[in-house]
Order: structure tokens, then C-alpha cells, then sequence
């Protein structure tokens, strides 16, 4: 039997609030002296990365060989070593773990690498900026950096997909601040990074737009620690005076002196927090809890130790065991907590009593009936905080057993909690080696434990816990069949290496069906292939690709371009098109690239036309020579006329146009076009002499030939109107209405006169509307006459002239127009007017 | 006949909540509340500066104050030239087109010349692109950039109508080829597939339609697997119960004619631009208050600015049209614009009457319940003079000779009445100066109907556009000219394009007889009322008698009230109303009819990814029962953007059968004039102003 949960228990609070102290893993003389190493610990129950800390001394021996170069060391929790390799990169500043358990580093250069568990990495840089100036120092979260220059300006990366980083504002200091930190995004008001840097007595906060000196006078401070959740910080003086504020430095929450914990010697190695409401200061052979109200738990080790924040405690991991503190969770203490009266501790003070078929148990049950259910929850919930299955256990059968006096109770959260436990047992078994809590689990996410376990390439692990949990096993079966391609290379001989990737291809795809990965990303495992050099491996994968966004960027680095834009084209994504059109464009000789899209034939005509559409405005010399290659005249034509539309400069664009026309005299269906080219050609010089004649007063150059006309017109120059009307062959209905419209825009209603005195080829009828419609209706009286006789009626109306157009009618003897028009009009002066006609019209 | 005319507007405030369409306001939520993620990724105060082709559809899901709430300082329209900012960060909100993508590069290569130190953000609609990183890279900026999307897709543009709000999608698609649009469509489409679940049935017409629907299918298929539990892409829908999508290019005819409901004339003669239409100022304010507002904002110690506004135009003013605050235009908008008359005088009849009530008010509690009314009379007197002002805006254009010419020349032509006659009337409409838009569109509407227009009648006219309005227009008519639009050619065609266009001649005189289009005897108009040919006075148009097809089989048949009434006279009562919606079986009973259109012909039935027969099963039984069940939801789609006339139709078919609704989907509103402008490459370009606002 696992000894009593409160065995770990120690109070703080008097009494009202417990830690426990759990050992997870015995790892006597897995690790070296931490001492000597400058450690970054992953969160989540991850792994801890050691580099030997240079400023140390070390005793040199025959063992320490390792320390001759720069090497970072991956420890698991349990002690295992997961990685070890060797920098070669200048000197590195910090490292430490992004949430997807990858290893960040950073070098003075400003380059950094994300390591995986297998030793893989992308490398990235910040910059040329930082690479100037070097990089000083850096802090790493989860989500990203902020690394400090060497001119001490701040540098944010966000997110590790090689951003380019911001420089967030100025705080204006002078020396590298004693200590800082960062908050992280996510736990900021601003959802901003904020950093704190401890600079003489006060501590500045700069986030990208503004750095507040918060104008303290207790510093410097040495170490600066915010909170996991962000609200609070920790920071301690060089006096060693522990103080806790709200991280807007607005509320002072705790004051701790240091100096008087015994045993404690030499510097503070760290301050962490342990979960949201204790700090942990380690020395090298001690550590001490702080608990909100100053109080203390003391803790001593056999060397020095490194301790790693959890959002629900902290981890140690010291020279003997790695051991986890946290604060007992409110189920488990209303369990488990001596003399407690809660419903859960009677509930499983009832199941004890049941096992042992005492007849307290119904009297228990019965006196916590109200509260069964919640008692019930407590239960449940407090076995998920146990770390023995045995106790574990009881606490779920206690559960069951209360649940089981329920009418009616919903189990899905009895179910998963099983199923989490059973999840949770798993990994934490040692030669695993992540030590996760529930409350952990619960944070990161199931799924990303398991990408947490295909890491470790615990592939089986991972595989199963899918199942168990019903995940869709995609990423397990990506990375696996990522792992498989590196594992399984091909032998020396060449007919051997075909067969085996046959084989390989045959294998992942079997087992993908078998397993049900039917949404697994086939392309990203066809690249892992590409890029071990296994061209054929990878070409076969990826034929199982369906999705072409997928598809086309492998293609297009292994060079299969016809394959690649033909994909694009089927996919109907145009970006991807251009996306392999700009590619090719920049890769492959101007004629091939022509070649490529020509020979695609009306498959690849949305490519072509996509081109098109970019060339004209981004790169017309292509465009030329591509249409020019496709003897496609007409459009070559039109590309003219775009050009003579852009250019002001007269000559320059009759030389388009006349191009234009060559073009289109070439295709001899385009004989219209090409007349029509030369008569623009024609008028602008027209135009242009237009111009001479009229010393430049008037523009006329780039107008159409009725607008010609027109302007000629109205400045005067009707001989010029008559000469442009014979040399463009205008007919004549057309330029009537024009030299209509404009003598009427310029008042010459003589000249109009006398233009109509020729026979109108539109009748007259025009002439009144328009010069009605413009307000002249004095002189539309005078074209009435000239119109048709029975239309003269209405138009006299338009004119308003009423007794005119009563007279026409008399004259015509129209009675019912007559008397339409006694209807129609508008005052009974001119309705008497018109009886009197009517009457006399008999 | 006053109650005959009311009908319509009866029964659409009778319908029962149940009956009420689809609520999309969510997806202005969506876009709003993308739009304020987009802002706070920034942090601080920015400077917005604005592709001026998003304002109006950012207009319509947002508003000024939500931008300075979320930091934006001040609001610039993107176009070239400098750029002055006074704070750090710079946030581009554009479209991805080059022409952009270079204004952005050459501001920022600016302020790096005058060592100005912003930050930059560039968000585009609706997503990312290769080519603007592209283009970015060849300026040299690209490292200054920070590039993200912004997902707009559908704005609800009215209270059943989606749209993509892009402009260009007809010219993109059929003149330049790209395909961007039907790609975004797609996506959009799937959006709506999230929230309401998979369409059961896909059925469409035309070559980009179905491009569409498939891209849609497979898409569905890749994105449905990997995630299924935040949507619905899971399950085939219970709302809706199917996807119609009509290609522009299937049906040219009808946006080439003039549109004559109210909301459409308004369209066709003032232009509305993302529901805004641009009116005098004084038609929005009350005119007693306007002459005391002048005189007060002008000081008086500078009489020369007092008279300079005189002098010009009366001032603008954007009015934003919707039937949400304006109950009025939701009963007008549909309307035949020969009723909107009568129905304003209707209005304004009962209004004076319901004001007259006060008279009648004795008691204290009275006077409270007619006060409590004042409010809602208020606004119904401010939009009743709204609308009588506009209608008076429109009367006289509409009795211009060239609009009744042309409105006479395209009646003529539906009807193929002396073909010849009308091309010279044309000609005649050329000569007189019409405006380029009017007269393209009634060439291309006789080239449509006629299959061609003879060479050399055509060669004399096309002559006789370019020397009128400009050489300039030689693109459009080779666009116009050239496959796959082809809505403007000779007759015979040239050898070049005469395979490729042979087989798609338009049917329009079989159509005009299988598909019902031309009701022959026009002259009681309230009769036409109640078949959709009402919108155009007698014309039915083909894209939305496609979709009767589909949706209301015995629609295009004949007429389905004449048919009630028939049945009414016979059994002496009311046969329950309206005619019960048949369920979607696709084009089935007009294959042959569809066949004969060009362009291919679309009919999936969708279902589950992955599921067995097992599933049918579900499916086959909810088709069953729905149309008795539940009122289901069509979504008609217009690749290539709908007219307004088409969207008042649509509502007509709904109306005239329960169980049926319809959610109008398009790339954007168009019209005749606008595709023409689009296609010459002269679309609507905004005066730019410096400082922007929404």
C-alpha cells in the first residue's frame, strides 16, 4: 500500500493551506553537477537543456572532455539523456523551449535554431540590424523572444516561423539592466509582450509603443520573476529582500528578507514561482517556499538544483531526485484533509466503511444526500490530482460508489477522467518521463502531448493514446512515416534502392489506410522524402496528396514544373498559380518558360491568361515578347493601344497607334481594326495641325471625331468642322445633330438658322426638342413650322405655346386634338382661349 | 385593382416568423468582428489608409466610430502620391491588385528616402497572395511589411441578399480570364456551408458555374476532413435545401436591358454603389430646415463664401439604401416603376390620415397612444419625401427620347420585330450622341438575339461608335467581340473563332417560347404582376425563369396566380393560398431546354464525405418530408454579379409559393452600364479625396 496522500502534506497558513512535496523520479547520478551548467527547463513536464555555464571553473579530467566545446545536453525529467549536440555558431546568448517542446537558441549573431527532440533544426535570423549590433542577452517564452542589443534597444520575435522581429519602444538606458523578464503575450492586458528591466533603483516596462519608468527605489533588483498566469512579479534585491507586486507595480502583495533563512549561503540561484500564490528561492543547497502572508516551507537538497515553473507548482530537479511542489488542490484537501467534515472525505470515508461491510455507510450517505452529487465531482476530481494509481483508484470507486445513490447523474466526466489517468500513468512512467499533472494535461491539450510523444518518436505510445482518446492519429502517422523515410535508406545498389522505395511507399500508405488517417498531409511526408534525396519516394507520395496547395510547392522544388502549373491550374487557386508562374518565371530562360506555357495548350489557358494579366501591369516587356513569340497579333495591337492611351507625348503615341495598326494589318481578319488605326493615326495629325492653326490655344489633340467637330464648332472654325467632317466621312445625320448641339452651347442661333436653311437630313424635330430641352424655347418656335404638319401640335405644346398649337389645330380642323388640348391645359386663361378656337372652327 | 396592387406587400407582412428567410446578419458580425482582430493586431494608434473600392462595402458592416474605437487615427484612400502620417503605424487595407501593391511600395520607398520611421501592415481581401509578395520584393520593400489577411467575404447587402461586392468580377472572369473570383466565390461558398451546413444539392449552369461547383465539391471534400467539429461541413444541411448557380454569361440578355423597378432604375440612371446612391443633399434633410442651416453655417463677414456654393452644384450626399430603417423602399424597391407613383400617393394618403388621428384624440390616454405613434410616422414622412424626391429625380429621365428610344429598341428586338429597322435605330441613337454605355448595350443586345449582326452592318456601326466616342474603345469592342464572352459579333463569323463559338450560338427564339420569356399580350400590366416578367414589363428574364426551373417548375409554365385564380373561380374559395414548393429534383422536366443553352450543365447531389449508403438513407427520407415540414432556403448564386431587377424577380417567384425562400448570392450588383464600363476598363473610379471616410 502507497503511503496516506498527506504523508507529502506540510502546512503553511496555520494550517488552512497545504504543499506537498512528491519525489516523481529517483535520478541519483543521471545528471551532472547543475552547478556547473546553465540549465532552461520546458514546461508541461518537458525535458531540461543543459550548456556547460563558461564562467564556472571545472576541475579537468579525463570525463570532461565534453566541456571542450560548446554542447547543449536534453535531459528528460527521469534523468534520460534525449540529445546531445555540439554549436558551431558563434556564442550563444540563451537558449530555452518553445511550446511545441522545441529547443530555441539564440547566438550573439542574432541567428537561431529550433532544435527538435531529434535533433533536427531550422535556423532563422533576425536580422541584419541585430546582427550589427549583437545581440547582449534575450529572454524566451513559449511564443516567441525579446532579445536586447547591443545598443540595448529591445527586439520582439512573435512566433517561431521566422518572423521579422519589431523593436519595441526605446526604454533610454545606458548599461544592460541587472535583470529582466518578459511577460508573454497572452497574459498581458494589451495582449502585447511587455518587458520588465530592473535599471539602478527602478524598473522600467516597455511594451512596442511606450517605455514607463515605474519609478521604484528599492533596487536594483537582481532577479525579476512574473507570475504564470502574468499578474504578479517577484523580485528580489541585492540585499536579498524577496518583494511581490502586481505586475503594474500598483499593489505591494508580499515582503520576504532572505538573509534570515538558515542554511542559506552564497547567491540566490533562482527565483521561480510555484504555481500563482508562492515564490521558490533556491541557494545551492536549499530552497525556501514563500507563501503569500511571508510564511515559509523550507527545503534542502544534496546539491545544486534547477527548479522549473509550473502553472500548478514547480518542478526540482536536484542531484538525487526530481521532486514536484505544489499546492494541495482544493478536492484533494477537502478528501484528505484531517478531521475534514466535507461531503467528499465522508463520501469516501463511506466507501472505506462499505468495503469493509460496516453499516456506517448508509448513515454517512445519508447525511451528505444533499451534497452527494458535488461530493461526487470532488471525488473524481481529487484522483486526478493523486500520482498513485492506487490511490488513484480508491478515490474513483469512492466516486463510483457514491455515484451509484444518484438518480440521475451525467458520467461523462467520471468516464474521462479514467481515461485521463490512464493517459497520465502512461507517460509519467519513468523510462517516458513526462511528469505532467492533471491540471497540466488539461492546459496543454491531448493532442499536444501526443505530438509531445511522436517527438520523443514514441510513436506506438502516441499511436495508441490516439485511439484510446479517439484523436485522429494524423500527426502521429505524419511524423512517423516522416521517420520511417530516414530510417529506412535505401542500400548501396541501385535496383535494390527502387525497390525499396516501392516499398516504403507501399508500407506508409498501408498502414495510413489501416489506421484511418485519411486527412494526413501526404505532401509533407513526399518533402521529408525530397530532402533526404529520395526524388522517386517522394514523387510517389505525393501522388496520394488531394490537396494541390499542398502538392504544388514540392513539385516546384523538385523541379517538376509542368506537373506543378498543371496542378495549380486544377486546383482553381489562383494564387497558387501565380505562385508557380512567378517561380518558373524567375527560374527557367524567358523562351522555355514561354514554351512551357504555350505547349499546355486550353489545359493551361488560365495560367496564360493569369500572366497576362500580372505582365500588363507589373512587366509589359515580357508581355510583348511573350505575344510576340505566340504570333498573337491582335493582341499584341491592344497592348499598343494600352501603351498610346498611357503616353501624353503626341509623337510617342502615334507611333503606338501606328504599331498598332501594323499589328493588326498582320491578321487579315482584322482588316476593320487595322482602317480604323490608320484613321486614328489620321486624326491625330489632323489634330496636331488643328493645334498649329489655332497657336495652341485649343486642345484638341486625343479628342474623337465628334468631339473634333464639336470643339471646332464652338471656337469658330467651321471650315475646319467641314474639312475633318469630309476627311472622316461622317454622315451627315450624325454631324447635323452635332453642329445642332453645338451652336446651341454657344447661342448662335443665327448660325443655326442659317445652317438649317440646308435640307436637314434628321428633320427638324430635333431642333426643337434640344433647343426646348436647353431653355431656348423662343428660338425652337422658329423650327416648328419647318416640321412635319401633324407633329407641329405636340411640339407647339413643348414650346408651350398653347395658342399657337391651338391654332395649328383649327388650321388642321383637329377636334379631338383640340380638345385633348383643352384638357391638357395648364390654366383656365388658355383653356378659354381655346374654347373660344374651337367654337369658331365650325 | 388598389387591393390587387397591395397583395404582394400583404402577404409578405403576413409571413409567419418561420417562414422568414435565413438570418445572415451573422455575417456581418463575421466580417466586423474580423475587421477588429485585423485593427488590434497592431498595437497603438494607426493610420488606416483605405483601397477606396472596399469603403463602400466596409461601409456597410461598419461604421467611423468603431475604427477610432479600435485605434485608427486617421483614414487615407490609397492612391498615389506621398503619404503624411502622424503615427508609427501604417495599416494598408487594399484588395490584392498590383496597381495597389505598387502605391504601397512607393510610399514606403518614400518615407525610407526621408528616413521616416512607420510601421507597416498590410492587410488584403480577402486573403494573402504570392503576387503582391511578389511585386513587394521586386520594389524591395518586402521586409518593411507585415502581411495578413482580411477575410471579407459575403456582405449582406440586403435582408436576402449576399454579395461579394467585387465590381470587376464579370470583366475579371470572361475578359481577362481570371479566375480569382470563382476561387473566392468558392471559399465564400464554403463559409456559408460552415454555418448552415452542406447544400444537398448542387445544380448550376454554365462553363464557370460548374467550374465553381466543382471546385466547391472539392473543397468541401479536402477541407471537411480535417476539420469537423467547429462546423458544419459534416452533415448536409436542414436549412437549406439547395445551390443554384447561374453564370453571367448564360444569361446576357438581361442585364443588357433597362431595368424598370424602381430600385433597378435607380441603379440603371443615378448609379447606386454598394446600396449607396449619391442624391442632392436637400432630398435627406427637411427642406424648412435647410435655407436657416446655410445661413447660419455661412459666416456672415465673408458674403464671397456664402454665394460660392450657390454657384455650384447642389451638394451630394451618399444615402445608404435599406430596407432595414426604411420600410417604405422595402415595399417600393420591387415595384414597376409605373406603380412607385401610385403607391407613394397610397402612402402618403395614409399617413395623412393616420396624422388626422390627433384630431380625433380626446381623451388624455389617446393623445399618449397617438404620440407614442408620432415617431414611427416621423420617419415614414421623412422617407416618403425621400422617395417622392427621388422618383421626381427619375420622371424626367425617364422621359427623355433617348431613354424611351432605347427602352422601344430593345422591346423590339425581345420581340425580333424588324431586326433591321431597330440596328438603325441605333445608328440613329449614335448620331445623336447617346452615351457610349446605351448604345453598347443595345448592340450587343441585338448581336445576343440575332445571333450576330451582318459583317458589314456591323463594320459601318462599330466605325460609327469609335469616331463618336473615341478610338480608345477599340479593346472593348475586340473584347466584347472575342470568345468566351462573344456578345457582340458578326454575321458569319470570321473562320478564326467560328469552331469554337458554333456550337454556342444563344437559342433566344426557342427559348422565348420554352422558357415562356415574352408575355405577349403586355397590356394590363397588373396581371403580368403576379408572373416575374412584371419587372420588365412584360419580359421574363432568363436567368431567373433558369432558376424557376430548378425551383418552381410550374412557374415557367404558366402563370401560377392565373392558374390559382382558375382553381379559385372553380371551387368558389381560397385553395389554402399559395402553392405548396415542390422539392428540388433538379433540371428535370427542362433538360432539353437547358441542353440547348451554351455552357455545360450542372446537377450533384452532395453528400457526406465518407459516409457509406448506410447515410443515404437520412438524406433521402429528409427530402421527403422537408417541403412539408419546414421552409428550406435556395441560395441562388450569380457568378458574375445579378441585377437588381433579377433580385426583385426572385422575390416575386418566392413570394408566389410557401415553403420556399430564396438567399440571393452574387459577386456584385450590376448593371448594363456598369459591365460595359468594366469591360472598356472604365469603371467606377472614386473622386479621391485625401482624407478618407466611410
Amino acid at each position: 500500500m502507497a503511503e496516506h496522500p498527506t504523508a507529502t502534506w506540510e502546512a503553511l497558513q496555520d494550517g488552512n493551506v497545504f504543499y506537498r512535496r512528491h519525489q516523481v523520479y529517483s535520478i541519483h547520478g543521471k545528471l551532472p553537477n547543475l552547478g556547473d551548467f546553465i540549465v532552461a527547463g520546458c514546461r508541461y513536464g518537458g525535458p531540461i537543456a543543459l550548456m556547460r555555464d563558461s564562467s564556472k571553473l571545472v576541475a579537468l579530467n579525463t570525463a570532461s572532455a565534453v566541456f571542450t566545446k560548446a554542447q547543449i545536453q536534453v535531459y528528460s525529467p527521469a534523468g534520460e539523456s534525449l540529445l546531445l549536440f555540439s554549436w558551431d555558431q558563434g556564442k550563444i546568448v540563451k537558449f530555452g523551449w518553445t511550446s511545441d517542446e522545441r529547443l530555441a537558441v539564440l547566438n550573439e549573431e542574432g541567428v537561431y535554431r529550433l532544435y527538435d527532440l531529434q535533433g533536427d533544426y531550422q535556423q532563422h535570423s533576425l536580422g541584419n540590424e541585430a546582427a550589427e549590433m549583437g545581440i547582449i542577452d534575450a529572454k524566451i517564452h513559449e511564443g516567441g523572444l525579446v532579445a536586447l542589443t547591443g545598443s540595448l534597444m529591445l527586439l520582439e520575435l512573435k512566433g517561431w516561423e521566422g518572423a521579422k522581429p519589431l523593436t519595441l519602444a526605446n526604454p533610454g538606458i545606458s548599461q544592460p539592466p541587472t535583470s529582466w523578464a518578459v511577460i508573454p503575450p497572452d497574459l498581458t492586458i494589451s495582449r502585447h509582450v511587455e518587458v520588465l528591466l530592473s535599471v539602478d533603483a527602478t524598473v522600467y516596462s516597455v511594451d512596442n509603443l511606450e517605455a514607463t519608468d515605474q519609478r521604484l527605489s528599492r533596487g536594483p533588483f537582481s532577479h525579476l520573476a512574473p507570475s504564470p498566469n502574468g499578474k504578479s512579479l517577484a523580485l528580489l534585491t541585492y540585499a536579498g529582500i524577496l518583494w511581490v507586486v502586481s505586475t503594474d507595480f500598483q499593489r505591494s502583495l508580499a515582503e520576504f528578507d532572505t538573509g534570515k533563512v538558515p542554511g542559506a549561503v552564497g547567491e540566490v540561484r533562482q527565483v521561480e514561482w510555484c504555481g500563482n500564490d508562492a515564490v521558490f528561492v533556491t541557494w545551492d543547497s536549499t530552497a525556501v517556499l514563500v507563501g503569500p502572508f511571508g510564511d515559509t516551507l523550507q527545503y534542502f537538497y544534496a546539491g545544486p538544483t534547477f527548479a522549473v515553473t509550473e502553472t500548478d507548482g514547480i518542478r526540482v530537479v536536484g542531484p538525487e531526485t526530481c521532486e514536484f511542489i505544489q499546492k494541495v488542490p482544493a478536492s484533494s484537501v477537502s478528501v484528505f484533509r484531517p478531521g475534514s467534515t466535507s461531503p467528499s472525505a465522508i463520501l469516501y470515508d463511506a466507501w472505506e466503511n462499505f468495503n469493509r461491510r460496516s453499516p456506517k455507510a448508509d448513515e454517512s450517505i445519508r447525511n451528505i444526500r444533499p451534497d452527494l452529487g458535488a461530493a461526487v465531482n470532488d471525488c473524481i476530481d481529487a484522483a486526478g490530482r493523486e500520482w498513485e494509481p492506487y490511490w488513484q483508484k480508491r478515490l474513483l470507486n469512492a466516486a463510483k460508489f457514491g455515484k451509484a445513490f444518484l438518480d440521475l447523474y451525467d458520467p461523462t466526466h467520471f468516464v474521462n477522467m479514467g481515461q485521463a489517468l490512464k493517459v497520465l500513468n502512461a507517460v509519467r512512467f519513468y523510462e517516458i518521463g513526462i511528469p505532467i499533472t492533471y491540471a497540466q494535461y488539461l492546459l496543454l491539450s491531448p493532442s499536444q502531448l501526443i505530438s509531445r510523444l511522436t517527438a520523443r518518436n514514441l510513436h506506438l505510445l502516441a499511436l495508441r493514446i490516439s485511439a484510446f482518446l479517439s484523436i485522429p492519429p494524423n500527426a502521429v502517422l505524419k511524423h512517423w512515416a516522416c521517420a520511417k523515410i530516414l530510417r529506412s535508406r535505401p542500400s548501396a545498389t541501385s535496383s535494390d534502392s527502387n525497390l525499396d522505395d516501392d516499398a516504403v511507399c507501399r508500407s506508409i500508405v498501408e498502414k495510413f489506410e489501416k489506421v484511418g488517417g485519411s486527412g494526413v498531409s501526404f505532401a509533407e511526408i513526399a518533402r521529408k522524402a525530397w530532402e533526404v534525396g529520395r526524388t522517386e519516394l517522394a514523387t510517389k507520395l505525393l501522388d496520394h496528396e488531394p490537396r494541390a496547395s499542398d502538392q504544388v510547392p514540392l513539385l516546384l522544388s523538385m523541379k517538376e514544373d509542368k506537373l506543378a502549373l498543371s496542378k495549380a491550374v486544377e486546383s482553381g487557386d489562383t494564387d497558387l498559380v501565380y505562385h508557380v508562374l512567378l517561380h518558373l518565371q524567375k527560374r527557367l530562360p524567358l523562351g522555355n518558360f514561354f514554351r512551357l506555357i504555350e505547349e499546355g495548350g486550353p489545359q493551361l489557358a488560365p495560367a496564360s491568361k493569369l500572366l497576362q494579366v500580372y505582365a500588363r501591369e507589373q512587366n509589359r516587356e515580357m508581355l510583348r515578347d511573350f505575344y510576340y513569340s505566340d504570333d498573337r497579333r491582335v493582341d499584341s495591337a491592344v497592348l499598343s493601344l494600352e501603351e498610346a492611351a498611357s503616353s501624353f507625348e503626341p509623337t510617342a503615341k502615334i507611333t503606338s497607334i501606328k504599331a498598332a495598326q501594323k499589328f493588326f494589318s498582320e491578321d487579315k481578319e482584322r482588316s476593320f481594326e487595322a482602317k480604323m488605326m490608320e484613321e486614328n493615326a489620321r486624326l491625330l495629325t489632323t489634330q496636331q495641325q488643328l493645334e498649329k492653326d489655332a497657336d495652341g490655344k485649343i486642345a484638341f489633340f486625343g479628342l474623337s471625331v465628334n468631339e473634333t467637330i464639336r470643339t471646332c464648332l464652338i471656337n469658330g472654325m467651321a471650315k475646319a468642322a467641314d474639312r475633318v467632317r469630309n476627311d472622316f466621312k461622317v454622315p451627315g445625320k450624325r454631324f447635323w445633330y452635332l453642329k445642332l448641339h453645338a451652336l446651341t452651347e454657344i447661342r448662335d442661333f443665327e448660325g443655326l438658322e442659317n445652317f438649317a436653311k440646308t435640307r436637314s437630313p434628321i428633320g427638324y424635330q430635333p431642333f426643337v426638342h434640344h433647343l426646348v430641352q436647353k431653355g431656348h424655347t423662343k428660338e425652337a418656335l422658329n423650327f416648328v413650322p419647318k416640321c412635319d404638319p401633324h407633329k407641329r401640335v405636340d411640339l407647339y405644346v413643348e414650346c408651350g405655346e398653347w395658342r399657337m398649337a391651338g391654332k395649328e389645330c383649327k388650321e388642321r380642323g383637329d377636334k379631338v386634338k383640340m380638345d385633348q388640348l383643352r384638357k391638357s391645359c395648364p390654366n383656365s386663361l388658355i383653356a378659354r382661349e381655346l374654347e373660344q378656337m374651337a367654337a369658331s372652327m365650325k | 385593382m388598389a387591393a390587387s396592387t397591395s397583395t404582394p406587400n400583404d402577404t409578405q407582412s403576413q409571413s409567419n416568423p418561420d417562414e422568414s428567410c435565413l438570418d445572415i446578419s451573422i455575417f456581418k458580425e463575421l466580417a466586423k468582428k474580423a475587421l477588429v482582430d485585423a485593427l488590434n493586431s497592431v498595437n497603438g494608434a494607426k493610420t488606416l489608409v483605405l483601397d477606396p473600392s472596399l469603403a463602400g462595402p466596409l461601409g456597410l458592416i461598419t461604421e467611423v466610430a468603431l475604427l477610432k474605437h479600435h485605434g485608427v487615427d486617421k483614414m487615407f484612400w490609397l492612391e498615389p502620391g506621398p503619404l503624411t502620417a502622424s503615427t508609427t503605424n501604417i495599416l494598408y487595407l487594399c484588395r490584392p491588385l498590383i496597381k495597389h501593391v505598387k502605391v504601397i511600395a512607393d510610399q514606403i520607398k518614400r518615407h525610407a528616402r526621408e528616413s521616416l520611421h512607420h510601421t507597416y501592415t498590410l492587410f488584403l481581401v480577402p486573403r494573402t497572395s504570392t503576387l503582391v509578395t511578389r511585386i513587394l520584393e521586386e520594389e524591395g520593400v518586402l521586409g518593411d511589411v507585415t502581411i495578413a489577411a482580411y477575410n471579407l467575404q459575403f456582405i449582406p447587402v440586403a435582408e436576402d441578399v449576399l454579395s461579394l461586392e467585387n465590381d470587376n468580377a464579370f470583366k475579371e472572369i470572361w475578359v481577362d480570364g481570371d479566375e480569382t473570383v470563382v476561387y473566392d466565390a468558392s471559399q465564400a461558398l464554403i463559409m456559408l456551408q460552415k454555418l448552415y451546413g452542406l447544400f444537398p444539392r448542387i445544380v448550376g449552369k454554365g462553363d464557370y458555374a460548374s467550374k465553381l461547383a466543382h471546385l466547391l465539391l472539392k473543397q468541401t471534400s479536402t477541407t471537411s476532413t480535417t476539420f469537423t467539429s467547429d462546423n458544419l461541413l459534416g452533415k448536409v444541411s436542414e436549412k437549406l435545401d439547395s445551390l443554384i448557380i447561374i453564370d453571367r454569361r448564360v444569361d446576357m440578355i438581361t442585364p443588357m436591358l433597362t431595368q424598370l423597378t424602381y430600385e433597378g432604375l435607380i441603379d440603371e440612371l443615378i448609379g447606386v454603389t454598394n446600396s449607396q446612391v449619391e442624391i442632392p443633399a436637400s432630398l435627406l434633410n427637411p427642406p424648412s430646415s435647410q435655407p436657416g442651416a446655410s445661413s447660419s453655417t455661412a459666416p456672415p463677414t465673408s458674403p464671397t463664401t456664402a454665394t460660392a456654393p450657390s454657384l455650384t452644384k447642389e451638394k451630394k450626399r451618399k444615402h445608404h439604401l435599406t430596407a432595414s430603417t426604411d420600410p417604405l423602399f422595402s415595399d417600393l424597391r420591387d415595384l414597376n416603376f409605373s406603380f412607385v407613383g401610385k403607391k407613394l400617393n397610397q402612402v402618403a394618403r395614409r399617413l395623412e390620415e393616420d396624422y388626422k388621428l390627433r384630431h380625433q384624440a380626446k381623451s388624455v390616454a389617446q393623445l399618449r397612444d397617438f404620440v407614442g405613434k408620432l415617431g414611427g410616422l416621423q420617419t415614414e414622412h421623412q422617407s416618403l419625401r425621400l422617395h417622392t424626391g427621388l422618383s421626381e429625380l427619375l420622371v424626367p429621365m425617364t422621359r427623355t427620347e433617348e431613354f424611351n428610344k432605347s427602352l422601344e429598341i430593345q422591346q423590339n428586338l425581345l420581340a425580333s420585330y424588324e431586326v433591321n429597322s431597330q440596328i438603325a435605330a441605333i445608328e440613329d441613337l449614335i448620331a445623336q450622341g447617346a452615351d457610349m454605355p446605351s448604345v453598347v448595350r443595345l448592340l450587343c443586345l441585338a448581336s445576343i438575339i440575332n445571333g450576330g449582326i451582318k459583317t458589314k452592318v456591323l463594320d459601318n456601326l462599330k466605325r460609327e461608335v469609335l469616331q463618336a466616342y473615341g478610338y480608345k474603345y477599340i479593346p472593348l469592342l475586340l473584347s466584347l467581340a472575342a470568345p468566351p464572352l462573344s456578345i457582340l459579333v458578326p454575321n458569319p463569323l470570321p473562320p478564326s473563332i467560328a469552331q469554337s463559338l458554333a456550337t454556342s450560338k444563344y437559342p433566344y427564339s426557342s427559348l422565348r417560347k420554352s422558357l415562356r420569356l415574352l408575355i405577349e399580350d403586355p397590356d394590363p400590366l397588373e396581371e403580368l404582376e403576379n408572373d416575374i416578367s412584371y419587372v420588365y414589363s412584360g419580359y421574363a428574364p432568363i436567368s431567373v425563369r433558369l432558376v424557376q426551373c430548378v425551383a418552381q417548375k410550374n412557374g415557367v409554365l404558366s402563370n401560377p396566380e392565373k392558374e390559382k385564380k382558375a382553381g379559385e373561380d372553380s371551387d368558389g374559395r381560397k385553395a389554402g393560398g399559395k402553392v405548396q414548393a415542390h422539392p428540388i429534383v433538379g433540371w428535370k422536366g427542362f433538360e432539353d431546354v437547358i441542353s440547348s443553352v451554351p455552357g455545360e450543365t450542372v446537377d450533384i447531389v452532395q453528400r457526406i464525405p465518407g459516409s457509406t449508403d448506410t447515410n443515404l438513407v437520412p438524406s433521402a427520407v429528409s427530402a421527403l418530408l422537408l417541403p412539408r415540414e419546414q421552409t428550406t432556403t435556395s441560395v441562388v448564386f450569380f457568378l458574375g454579379g445579378c441585377t437588381y431587377t433579377e433580385i426583385a424577380a426572385l422575390r416575386w417567384v418566392a413570394k408566389q409559393s410557401k415553403g420556399r425562400n430564396f438567399l440571393i448570392a452574387t459577386t456584385g450588383i450590376v448593371s448594363g452600364p456598369s459591365l460595359i464600363k468594366s469591360v472598356a476598363g472604365t469603371g467606377k473610379s472614386d473622386s479621391g479625396s485625401q482624407e478618407a471616410g466611410l
